[in-house]
């Protein structure tokens, strides 16, 4: 009976070593401080579409990827 | 990568005063470098360009959730105006 209590945290410790090394590691940006921004054209909320070049001598950018913000991903 | 519907709900709940962009396709996230292939997934990161379309300040990983990397970097646009 003894042998059975120790194989529950036993098991759950080898789940979450296995978890750990199945996680993909995260992709690395290729784009250096310096480097021009990709332009690029995407729609907002309204459906209107908004490029990176609208802001071209007019303002400063802070592009977050702030991917699955509202699905909890 | 999101929907435009949940991006319009998701601003709507955080009362958003910036643009929030859906990158449906994935084209601008692969453009940039941050999305996993194999998982169809993207890495979260922030990006400061100034107004000639230079990049300025690159956050990557866990700390790209936090803005206090952007603002900082913002920051540094404010002492270059004549005078500061």
């Amino acid at each position: 009976m003894r042998g059975r209590n120790y194989l529950v945290p036993f098991l759950l410790l080898l789940w979450a070593l296995m978890a750990h090394a199945q996680q993909p590691t995260p992709p690395k940006t290729q784009l250096k401080v310096g480097d021009a921004a990709p332009e690029f054209t995407l729609r907002d909320t309204e459906g209107k579409e908004v490029k990176l070049s609208d802001f071209k001598g007019k303002k400063n950018v802070v592009l977050a990827f702030y991917v699955l913000a509202f699905t909890g991903g | 990568m999101d929907s435009f519907a949940a991006n319009k709900r998701f601003a709507q709940d955080i009362a958003v005063t910036f643009p929030l962009l859906s990158d449906w396709k994935r084209d601008v996230v692969k453009a940039y470098g941050l999305l996993n292939e194999k998982t169809g997934y993207s890495a979260r990161a922030t990006f400061v360009v100034d107004k000639d379309g230079i990049i300025k300040h690159i956050e990557e990983g866990n700390t790209a959730i936090d803005p206090t990397g952007a603002y900082q970097a913002c920051s540094v646009f404010d002492k270059k105006k004549p005078g500061n």
